[in-house]
């Protein structure tokens, strides 16, 4: 229960800062998905086999608190935590930037569906080019500050 | 790191689960079909964030408005008094009743043409004595200038919103002023007929002036009541400024009587002063 309050708390709290950054980064034609980051780095770092219904479950809380249509977020969180899961191995082997990379894209997908699902026609490519840069960018500086905190920030992203 | 690669059986779940997760999409986005629980979430955070800042933030906000608009209100209070003071002052120079200004060669500068404003110093009050105001000889008040006009202000005249109350005698970082109560200060004054001049010496008392004269020489009748006025001798107060009234007659002998006149100043009433220069 504990544990669950924990996870739910995290989720609103991550989801407050996202849509409080979004109107600011949207400017320079960034959109940064941190909510979907955030369960992306919970998934990878996480000991236990998360479910499809746990990944299913919190998108439909973050369709709730971020008002999207219902099952967009549902569905891509439950497709992160499949693809993590398939390449739990893969990423024993991958460097670091790899893993970067890795999550770069697949935030730059979250961000290309929700575009084509929510905002068709106002779809930008160049929006799409610099989200990948900067969510690349962002991966990387998250894994150079776990080289500055290795204790507290213990990860390979 | 992650948990075990999905199994051929978690990976049909995985594929019902984006299944169920796309119709669900599909239907709200066609039918707007959850609409009602957007609008209940969204109620509800309106209303716990409102009964949040309610219970945590609003008692803090309002006991720090409180304190502040006091302050405010506190600030604003002594500007206004200030400005009703300065106002007053003003009124009082201009006033027709005192006719201030009918000695125009004892005031030179009365009124600064450009900013329409009076060419006096303003002085606030820094110190006096009120015990020993109202009992003893010594009549002495510290001002501190707020604005000044004057290059100098010793042997100005100081007056506040009812009349003369003395001079000032050290020009100092504040100013000393002798008070016309002071038993060491004495002011030229006149009857209004002008046939009757005497100088006018502190009693030590609260108020109170007396003027000791030969009847002999002055024959003018006075009266209780009668009205006096400066009298522009000595150079130092101004021409028919309205200084007091008698209120006591006494007779020491055949050769000379006192007069208690009681000023219409009364230093304590206000805070602020005008040292206008002769």
């Amino acid at each position: 229960m504990k544990d669950f309050s924990k996870k739910i708390i995290f989720i609103f709290l991550i989801n407050y800062i996202d849509l409080s950054i979004a109107p600011i980064i949207s400017k320079a034609l960034i959109i940064f998905p941190l909510t979907f980051l955030g369960y992306s780095l919970y998934v990878y770092r996480s000991n236990k086999n998360i479910g499809p219904a746990e990944g299913f479950l919190v998108g439909l809380l973050v369709d709730l608190i971020s008002g999207t249509f219902f099952g967009i977020n549902a569905t891509l969180f439950c497709i992160i935590t499949y693809l993590i899961n398939i390449y739990s191995n893969s990423f024993k082997i991958f460097s670091y930037l790899q893993v970067c990379i890795f999550f770069g894209v697949s935030a730059t997908a979250y961000i290309g569906f929700s575009q084509l699902a929510l905002n068709l026609y106002n779809f930008s490519y160049i929006t799409l080019l610099i989200s990948f840069i900067f969510n690349i960018l962002f991966c990387i500086f998250v894994t150079i500050l776990s080289s500055y905190f290795p204790k507290k920030i213990n990860t390979k992203i | 790191m992650a948990g075990k690669i999905p199994t051929s059986g978690q990976k049909i779940l995985y594929l019902s689960f984006v299944f169920l997760g796309s119709i669900i999409f599909y239907f709200d986005f066609t039918t707007n079909s959850f609409q009602s629980i957007k609008n209940g979430y969204t109620s509800f955070k309106i209303s716990t964030i409102f009964l949040i800042k309610e219970t945590t933030i609003e008692p803090f906000k309002n006991f720090f408005n409180l304190t502040k608009s006091k302050e405010n209100l506190i600030q604003e209070n002594n500007n206004l008094k200030e400005a009703l003071d300065i106002s007053n002052l003003n009124n009082y120079l201009i006033s027709k009743e005192n006719i201030f200004y009918k000695d125009k060669n004892i005031i030179q500068y009365p009124i600064d043409k450009k900013n329409s404003s009076f060419a006096y110093s303003i002085a606030k009050i820094k110190y006096i004595n009120h015990n020993i105001f109202n009992c003893c000889d010594n009549h002495r008040m510290h001002i501190e200038l707020i604005s000044s006009n004057l290059s100098s202000n010793l042997e100005s005249a100081v007056f506040n919103n009812s009349g003369i109350i003395g001079q000032v005698i050290t020009d100092e970082k504040y100013l000393e002023v002798i008070l016309l109560t002071d038993i060491d200060h004495s002011i030229p004054i006149k009857s209004k007929s002008e046939s009757f001049y005497c100088n006018a010496r502190g009693s030590g008392r609260a108020n109170i002036i007396i003027c000791s004269y030969n009847p002999l020489v002055w024959d003018e009748d006075i009266l209780l009541g009668k009205e006096f006025f400066t009298s522009g001798l000595g150079g130092i107060f101004p021409k028919d400024i309205m200084i007091g009234n008698v209120v006591n007659i006494i007779d020491i002998d055949s050769t000379k009587k006192d007069l208690e006149i009681k000023l219409f100043a009364d230093p304590l009433e206000s805070d602020l002063f005008g040292v206008i220069r002769n």
